[in-house]
């Protein structure tokens, strides 16, 4: 692996997104409502903890049992587990932080080059396919977790003192936040960016490989977030395990990528 | 050196390039002629490794090809390609562009920042260096990506098309760098649709259209059967001197003759050689009565080689 071209690439790539409008929108958006949400939902609090209420509203009578079937969910009050509960799980959402943002810069990674007639020069070059490859991987993920870190960050500092203002107690990250967010954040970023590298390598228009990533790779990798995040969540074991699947299936993607890059269908596929 | 045996490509069954042979050795021009969709691209792209062949083999700059994914980034390494699109990053800066491309051919400060400061300079783009390369005329594009294909200093060139689009003066600047590229000793495979700019820099012609039509020097090339044009003075009678005239069919007895046509006032003959027959022809047309303007031998021109090949192959 040549790390000099590595570099050399994903700086191009962080430049290149740096003046994408399409993508950009969406790298503030999603750290932005991430501080809403903590508010919104420690807002509510008061209604969703209401005692008064049980028994007349099926959800409320839901959410109030998992609670209490919950031992690690621990509170002097009904409400402060609620608050412990919501801002716990909310953690899932900087998790889907990642994937949609990594996801959305890799459907465009190949396809924009094909698009800009760069493509071929860069393939004319000494470079190697898995470079070109990690490096396009690379340049996708990083700003994707730079957000989705920041993200969680300022969700968490969000929900401390949102915390704070309604149950008077500092609600700090579990560790199983803290694995998901470190570990099986970056896992399932990857994932979805190899799946839509995959989808940009095949297509030769950038609306059709956006359209194919969000129809179809974002949707199938919300179902890894969903299955294996919520249980990391409550379980740092749980997240470490699931990290290491994700990343199985992320090498074997990789090299399943690797084998499948064909310049020839590329070089012969222009639009 | 380049040297083609017997690539052939095919793409979902169609045969885009078939048995292709031809060698250009170290430090000539071949240019490679042919229509548009004649195979052009895809024996450079065959060529440069970044096509394997369906069948047969090339030598590029000492490496065989096909070959592993080493051999494919060796040989990139040591050639040069100009696409015919430039292919650069409008957002960034020519010398921005110059530099990654640069680097991704292994060049390191500060021998990439003298270099492309050289070049930049030879080419008169120093000044315009840090505008964003989408905001340069067609023409500074172009220069750029000439720049780009040496940059490194590679041996063997490929050129796809560089006057394509071109004004004419910025396309004669193109041609004088590429002429300049193959006195440094590059070896140069050009591929063209403009026949006189083969004619002009090409130590070889080439012409493609799936098979190899024809090869070799453009001197060889023309050089054909010798032929003569006899203008005549005055109104020619047709019923003489056109088919089945009297005086055409004497012309046409002379052992030397192999064929004749008559446009407007001008005789024009098939010899089989130019310094015995051309007097013994003259002689004949003034028997004939004829009143001689002039006589001068005809030439073929490469443009009526190409046309003949393609032309024999459409038929």
């Amino acid at each position: 692996m040549n790390r000099a071209v590595l570099g050399l690439f994903v700086r191009k790539e962080f430049r290149d997104l740096r003046s994408n409008r399409q993508l950009w929108p969406a790298f503030f958006l999603l750290p932005a409502v991430s501080i809403f949400l903590p508010l919104l939902l420690l807002a509510l609090l008061p209604l969703l903890g209401d005692p008064a209420r049980l028994g007349h509203d099926a959800g409320i009578d839901l959410l109030i049992q998992t609670v209490a079937n919950d031992p690690t969910l621990r509170g002097d009050s009904l409400q402060e587990r609620i608050a412990r509960l919501l801002l716990r799980d909310l953690g899932l959402f900087y998790l889907l932080v990642g994937v949609i943002l990594a996801s959305g810069a890799a459907a465009l990674a190949l396809v924009r080059e094909k698009e800009q007639r760069t493509l071929e020069p860069i393939l004319a070059t000494p470079i190697r396919d898995r470079d070109l490859l990690l490096a396009k991987l690379l340049a996708a993920i990083g700003p994707a977790l730079l957000v989705a870190w920041g993200s969680a960050f300022a969700g968490s500092m969000t929900g401390l003192i949102a915390g704070y203002w309604r149950t008077g107690k500092l609600i700090l990250p579990t560790a199983g936040n803290l694995v998901g967010w470190l570990l099986l954040a970056p896992a399932l970023a990857i994932l979805a960016a190899l799946a839509a590298l995959r989808v940009s390598a095949r297509f030769t228009d950038v609306p059709g490989a956006t359209q194919f990533t969000g129809l179809v790779v974002l949707p199938l990798s919300l179902i890894f977030v969903a299955l294996l995040g919520r249980p990391a969540m409550a379980s740092p074991l749980v997240g470490i395990a699931g990290s290491a699947l994700v990343g199985l299936l992320s090498v074997w993607l990789f090299n399943g990528n690797a084998r499948r890059f064909k310049r020839e269908e590329i070089l012969t596929r222009w639009r | 050196m380049i040297e083609a045996r017997s690539l052939t490509r095919s793409f979902a069954g169609r045969l885009a390039v078939e048995d292709v042979s031809f060698r250009v050795p170290e430090g000539r021009l071949c240019a490679l002629l042919g229509p548009n969709g004649a195979g052009k691209t895809t024996t450079v792209r065959l060529l440069l490794g970044l096509l394997p062949p369906s069948s047969g083999q090339a030598e590029v700059a000492g490496h065989l090809l096909p070959g592993s994914e080493r051999t494919g980034a060796e040989l990139r390494a040591n050639t040069g390609l100009l696409t015919e699109a430039p292919g650069f990053y409008d957002r960034m800066s020519g010398q921005e562009n110059l530099e990654l491309f640069g680097r991704l051919y292994g060049l390191r400060d500060p021998e990439l920042r003298s270099r492309g400061e050289q070049w930049l300079r030879r080419l008169e783009l120093w000044e315009a260096r840090d505008q964003p390369f989408g905001t340069w005329s067609k023409g500074m594009k172009q220069r750029l990506a000439l720049i780009r294909a040496v940059l490194h200093e590679p041996p063997v060139l490929f050129l796809d098309e560089p006057t394509s689009g071109l004004d004419p003066a910025v396309a004669r600047e193109v041609r004088d760098l590429i002429a300049d590229f193959r006195r440094e000793g590059r070896t140069i495979l050009l591929c063209t649709h403009n026949l006189a700019e083969a004619e002009e820099l090409a130590d070889l012609v080439g012409i493609l259209r799936r098979r190899m039509l024809a090869f070799g020097s453009p001197a060889d090339l023309t050089a054909g059967q010798p032929r003569l044009a006899v203008q005549l003075a005055g109104s020619v009678a047709v019923d003489q001197w056109g088919g089945g005239g009297a005086a055409r069919e004497a012309l046409r007895s002379l052992p030397g003759v192999r064929e004749i046509s008559l446009d407007g006032t001008t005789l024009r003959f098939v010899v089989d050689e130019l310094t015995r027959d051309t007097p013994v022809v003259v002689r004949e047309v003034i028997r004939q009565g004829g009143e001689v303007l002039s006589v001068r031998p005809l030439t073929t021109s490469l443009e009526e080689v190409y046309l003949h090949a393609v032309r024999e192959v459409l038929t």
